[in-house]
């Protein structure tokens, strides 16, 4: 059994990465309960946005706009997705539009390996300004980047959190959730209201995108799946609470980067976000009675 | 043990969250072809989800036949003879007429030497007027919802449940559902409960009527005098005509 | 009343309720005729490049199969099919490295195999609705994928696992003596992939086919007729783990390595794709979305065109199947591509149609 010293530094990267999965988890969440839909792509436009970034960057844009292109990208393509294939599969169920979403990632998949052939040796990477700043807590050493990390996904929670509460925006949103068609009734500009969840999830995309491949790798695959660890958070929170969905997220992150140091473990800690999703999952159905038909997905 | 024909509900009650949608039902129907109305809702179709076994009661027991149904799990209620049909139609497209309602014969276990003379029967026991092996989509509305009736009534049923089975029905052949319906009983034995909203449906075909409105039932009894019932009328106004 | 039910009954013996229309028998002749077509002369025609990419197509025409049950007649998502092939692939490998049993033998136990871990699975996922139960399948393929990274294929080692991490001669993967040559075990996985097409549609035509009929077309209906439906969920689940178990035994004889990497959990998805777009409810349609999962990269290659072109292909698949079809996944309207197979059917049958079925 590794010591507490061993432990040390990956209680930090864990916080970090998930402070990242936090982000994201709200992000769907938030996307869920305003359309429906399982933002099963959000991995991917992270994942293109960051290597767009990469590509400006090595062609000697300002590193700041590559970044800044990255959040927009995610923004663009999530957004565009939600206006051209929300409206006509807004009645379905939401396995229809989840699965919808996966037409995305595969498309968004097919052009990142077109463009970004996984060239096999030189492996790209993404470079903050913060990887090699920080400061060390006894013995751990911290750089910015994971501080960032961490707060990005406090802050996001704690803003959207009030968002939804407090602002005209957020509450209509809610009543989204409940109610489409009611919603719509009342007044409240349905569109509108889903345009700003598309873009605001497709936003933070872009943003995890640029952090997940700074602080884990900048690979598509390893991008685009990574959306899984958050949607377990958010499966865990039942697509409902944002607070979950934060505790959820930095369990996994933490779990997932603890279990490194344990030889016998090690190897399958990937597995931690598919294994506690699909425990979430079990223990949310236990107290099913009513099958339901079809009309009342 | 001579089964008597009658459904035995006491106290039943329903909660769904912070809504209750039966509250403290008690009421035996026993008369060949009950009524069960109400205002949109009442709890009428919630009741028919406890007979099926989709929602668990709180509290309350439901007799049938001397049997208690509840202690029954929901695939095992239609073995033991419980049929229903759903407010919106549900004639499998795929197959055709007769194994539409072979399957219930098939699964109600029933045997299968009797298989095509009982489904045959049910059939042209509802009037159905087409061929055995017609594909659903070649019906009309009207005969799609009779197929519906006759996966009902097929076999050796029990407990027949009809959820609001004239729904969009042009009115004559609402008139022949209402003498399929009124037959029923005396074809297959069964105690029939017709939920619908068409007063004058309710009045062809049931003996006795039982009333629900928000959850409680209101009234119970002899279907005429039900329907002239002050109570009953001030549930139902603003809602369709009460005739 | 009397009278007319004794003269329905009259008319409608069981022989007549029975009997295979024209239209059936003909379809059956095609379908022979195709067979053998594909078993025979198809070998002789292609080259052995192209030999070993139909081979694949038998392979995951039966993979397709599967999923298409689950989707197409069922209406339950499945997102882990790739990991369930995989887990096939492996038992067999696992299996004719440590054993001498013939070929069928290891085959049928590598499908029984996966049909139980797929039913122990299936078990406590069936209680989840559309949705959560895609999810967990995707969840519980990723685990699996994780493990078989880190466990690796067997590849004549010793142990429970079978891999040895350090040879540095690896032994092929044994085939049959029938069919040792490529063109001789494509025409083994030919046989082997209609022997799997005909266990499924003789579900199909008989009680489980129907009960699911009714569990796709409302779980609570069917549950008021009587149809125990988690059993008959399970028996799809299982029916989809035998034969992906059996392909993925078809498979490592196949490529004879199995290597991790070639089970990446983006084929789960674009398994999905290709039977969405190929049509879910068809058996037809598990051939198609083979053709494409397995012909077209195999085409493309050829003429020097990136696969990823029909990745993108499969995404924009996907959107307008979803988009186009009217009644959810499970939809029974044919998508474009059997759209066009009716509509030539059509065609070539109008100049022959005297007063038969109804069209």
């Amino acid at each position: 059994m590794p010591s507490w010293a061993d432990f040390q530094p990956f209680i930090v990267s864990g916080l970090a990465l998930g402070g990242v999965y936090a982000l994201s988890g709200v992000g769907l969440v938030v996307l869920y309960r305003a359309t429906g839909v399982v933002y099963l792509a959000f991995g991917a436009v992270g994942a293109m946005g960051a290597l767009i970034a990469w590509s400006l960057i090595n062609a000697n844009v300002p590193d700041w706009i590559g970044w800044l292109v990255c959040v927009l990208f995610g923004g663009a393509v999530t957004l565009a997705y939600g206006m051209v294939f929300g409206p006509p599969l807004a009645r379905r169920d939401p396995l229809v539009k989840a699965v919808a979403t996966l037409g995305l990632t595969l498309v968004l998949f097919g052009v990142m390996d077109l463009l970004w052939t996984s060239s096999g040796g030189a492996s790209r990477a993404i470079t903050l300004p913060t990887d090699n700043s920080g400061f060390t807590i006894g013995q751990i050493q911290v750089t910015w980047t994971q501080v960032i990390g961490l707060a990005a996904g406090v802050v996001i929670t704690v803003v959207t959190a009030a968002f939804l509460r407090y602002t005209k925006l957020g509450t209509a949103m809610r009543a989204l959730a409940n109610d489409r068609e009611i919603t719509a009734t009342l007044g409240v500009p349905v569109r509108r209201v889903e345009a700003a969840a598309w873009l605001g999830c497709g936003l933070l995309g872009g943003v995890a995108g640029l952090l997940l491949a700074d602080l884990v790798a900048l690979d598509a695959t390893t991008l685009t799946f990574l959306v899984i660890s958050s949607l377990a958070a958010a499966l865990i929170a039942r697509l409902r609470s944002i607070v979950v969905t934060f505790v959820a997220a930095m369990a996994i992150g933490l779990i997932h980067d603890l279990l490194t140091p344990i030889q016998a473990l090690s190897n399958y800690r990937d597995m931690t976000p598919f294994v506690l999703a699909a425990v979430a999952l079990l223990a949310v159905s236990r107290h099913r009675v009513i099958p339901g038909s079809r009309e009342e997905a | 043990m001579t089964e008597h024909r009658a459904v035995e509900v006491e106290d039943l009650t329903v909660r769904f969250g912070g809504v209750t949608s039966l509250d403290g039902m008690s009421v035996t129907f026993d008369a060949g072809t009950c009524g069960l109305i109400g205002p949109n809702g009442a709890g009428k179709t919630t009741f028919f989800n406890v007979l099926s076994g989709f929602v668990r009661p709180a509290s309350g027991t439901v007799r049938a036949f001397g049997d208690d149904l509840l202690a029954m799990v929901h695939f095992r209620r239609a073995r033991w003879g419980v049929r229903r049909t759903f407010q919106t139609e549900q004639a499998i497209e795929e197959l055709p007429v007769f194994d539409n309602v072979a399957m219930v014969h098939e699964h109600a276990r029933l045997s299968g030497a009797s298989r095509r003379r009982d489904v045959l029967d049910a059939i042209t026991f509802v009037g159905l007027g087409a061929d055995p092996p017609a594909r659903v989509d070649t019906l009309t509305a009207g005969q799609r919802r009779l197929l519906e009736v006759a996966r009902a009534v097929v076999g050796r049923p029990k407990l027949v449940l009809l959820d609001e089975p004239a729904a969009g029905l042009p009115d004559e052949e609402t008139a022949h559902l209402g003498e399929v319906i009124r037959a029923i009983p005396g074809h297959t034995g069964a105690l029939v409960i017709l939920v619908d909203h068409d007063m004058s449906l309710v009045s062809a075909c049931c003996e006795t009527t039982a009333v629900l409105d928000f959850g409680k039932l209101i009234a119970s009894g002899p279907t005429a005098e039900v329907l002239r019932d002050e109570q009953v009328t001030r549930a139902y106004l603003g809602t369709a005509e009460v005739s | 009343m009397l009278d007319t039910a004794s003269r329905t009954d009259a008319a409608w013996p069981r022989s007549r309720l029975r009997r295979p229309g024209r239209r059936t028998l003909i379809r059956a002749g095609v379908i022979a005729a195709l067979f053998l077509f594909a078993l025979l002369a198809l070998p002789q025609l292609l080259s052995l490049y192209y030999v070993d990419a139909m081979t694949q197509v038998a392979v995951y025409s039966v993979v397709t199969l599967g999923l298409g049950v689950l989707v197409g007649r069922v209406g339950l998502v499945s997102l882990g099919q790739a990991a369930v092939l995989a887990i096939g692939a492996w038992v067999a490998a696992r299996l004719l490295f440590a054993t001498t049993q013939p070929y069928p033998l290891v085959l049928l136990e590598a499908g029984v195999i996966t049909m139980v871990l797929g039913t122990l699975i299936g078990l406590p996922a069936l209680r989840l609705r559309g949705l959560y139960l895609a999810l967990i399948t995707l969840m519980l393929a990723g685990a699996i994928t994780v493990v078989l990274t880190t466990t690796n294929f067997p590849n004549g080692g010793h142990g429970f696992l079978g891999y040895n991490g350090s040879t540095v001669h690896i032994p092929a993967i044994r085939r049959p003596s029938i069919a040792a040559s490529d063109p001789a075990y494509y025409r083994y996985a030919v046989v082997v992939a209609a022997l799997m097409f005909l266990l499924v549609l003789l579900h199909i035509r008989t009680r489980p086919g129907r009960a699911w009929a009714a569990i796709r077309q409302s779980e609570s209906a069917a549950l008021a007729a009587g149809i125990n439906t988690t059993l008959y969920k399970l028996w799809a689940f299982a029916l989809a783990s035998f034969v992906t178990g059996v392909a993925g035994g078809v498979l490592a004889g196949a490529v004879h390595y199995l290597y991790s990497i070639n089970f990446p959990t983006q084929d789960s998805i674009t398994l999905l794709a290709v039977v969405l777009m190929g049509g879910a409810y068809s058996l037809w349609g598990a051939i198609i979305a083979a053709l494409l999962l397995q012909l077209l990269p195999a085409v493309l290659n050829n003429w020097g065109v990136s696969a990823d072109w029909l990745t993108i292909l499969f995404g924009i698949g996907v959107l307008q199947v979803l988009t186009t079809a009217p009644r959810g996944l499970a939809d029974q309207v044919p998508k474009d591509l059997s759209r066009l197979g009716r509509l030539l059917r059509r065609r070539l049958r109008r100049p022959a149609q005297a007063g038969g079925d109804p069209a």
